[in-house]
């Protein structure tokens, strides 16, 4: 099974081509150590472009497409979701939807340690979840949250267990784990959601056919408010 | 600290001053009643940043970007109903980053915005051009520029006389 996968949840754009014998091509752009604007909407067109063409691979021949749905950055997840539904639909093949910190996780399972990515989620706040290594893979043991560092540095105090940091936002906020004894950082080989991950995930995912129709994707954005917008100023601008 | 224009083209000329003074990742907080001349003020301000596009309101788009000598995000929240579309909107990344971003009708939705920003206000003044403002900055990260902006922003008061 050939699958094409797409990752633009974080500050690099990330594409793939392989199947369940691992990659064929890989396009990574950009991310945390880039100083520019991360420029998904420029980049991943031309990144998908190149793989494909310097691979020699024929898209008639890609069965799905996996994207990484997020949580991650608001723009990034728009272009990246939107590519792989277009793509998807044009291919006419089913879209792979898998949550970016699974992504960020997986390639750390083989440790004793609880595995916790966190991801830059800007206004000092961070998208983590945590995870317990089990026989044939990770097994996730909290939600996908949204909090600050030290809401994430508080959680792993309590539970006072080892615990392996990676992601963007581990290493951004790296001074609010500091103080915690049993946290130890993965480093800046573990900043973005692995790309032999999202095939590896997919590849099985695709032959347990969990897949959707493209239509149906959508970004995990994890910033909910119920909060209604205090218009007086609005009603009375209305009136007059 | 107040000013008092008596024309667009001052409106415009008190956004440029303002520009002057603001660094990437400031926000600007706009608020006064439909007419009250936010966008004018913006226009000012755009150009300040070296901004050549024409700038014009976002109301129907809710953020438009430009391109000057720091990047600029036009924000505008008069359409929105929840604060719920200001995240649909990528507000908080808008905001943390390498852009200045001035938000209209942003004392609207005063808790999803950062703490440290500088607030102007504006309001029609008794003849139809005339427009009064009202400039303050929230939060410590504006105290070294608090003294060149107010100063820059007292010359438009001096109009009055």
């Amino acid at each position: 099974v050939l699958l094409l996968a797409i990752d633009t949840s974080t500050r690099r754009v990330g594409v793939a081509f392989g199947s369940e014998q691992g990659l064929v091509a890989a396009v990574t752009l950009g991310g945390p150590a880039d100083p520019g604007p991360p420029r998904h909407a420029e980049r991943l067109a031309p990144a998908i472009e190149y793989a494909k063409a310097e691979a020699g691979i024929d898209l008639g021949h890609v069965s799905a497409v996996t994207v990484s749905v997020g949580p991650g950055m608001f723009t990034g997840l728009r272009v990246g979701v939107t590519t792989a539904k277009v793509m998807a639909h044009a291919l006419r093949v089913p879209v792979i939807p898998i949550p970016s910190l699974d992504l960020l996780a997986y390639p750390l399972r083989h440790t004793r340690a609880l595995v916790v990515p966190a991801i830059d989620a800007r206004r000092n706040e961070l998208y983590f979840a945590i995870y317990r290594s089990v026989p044939g893979g990770l097994q996730r043991e909290s939600g996908y949250d949204l909090g600050t560092p030290s809401d994430l540095s508080g959680e792993l105090e309590a539970r006072a267990e080892e615990a392996l940091l990676c992601g963007d936002g581990a290493i951004r906020f790296r001074d609010a784990f500091a103080g915690l004894e049993r946290v130890e950082h993965a480093g800046p080989g573990h900043v973005a959601p692995d790309l032999a991950a999202l095939v590896e995930l997919a590849a099985a995912r695709y032959e347990r056919e969990e897949f959707v129709a493209p239509s149906e994707v959508v970004p995990m954005y994890l910033r909910q408010s119920d909060a209604e917008i205090g218009w007086q100023r609005r009603e009375a601008g209305a009136a007059w | 600290v107040k000013a008092r224009t008596r024309s667009a083209e001052r409106t415009r000329a008190l956004g440029g001053a303002i520009a002057a003074w603001l660094r990437p990742g400031d926000v600007v907080v706009l608020a006064g009643d439909l007419g009250s001349g936010k966008t004018t003020f913006v226009q000012g301000l755009a150009a300040g940043l070296g901004v050549t596009e024409p700038v014009v309101s976002p109301t129907f788009t809710i953020v438009r970007e430009y391109e000057g000598r720091v990047p600029l995000a036009h924000v505008d929240v008069y359409r929105l109903d929840r604060v719920q579309e200001l995240h649909d909107a990528g507000f908080e990344e808008l905001v943390d980053g390498e852009r200045i971003t001035v938000v209209e009708w942003g004392d609207a939705v005063q808790r999803a915005l950062p703490a440290e920003h500088l607030a102007v206000d504006l309001e029609s003044g008794a003849a139809p051009d005339e427009r009064l403002v009202e400039v303050h900055t929230q939060g410590p990260g504006w105290s070294d520029r608090l003294r060149a902006i107010e100063a820059a922003v007292a010359r438009f008061g001096e109009e009055d006389d």
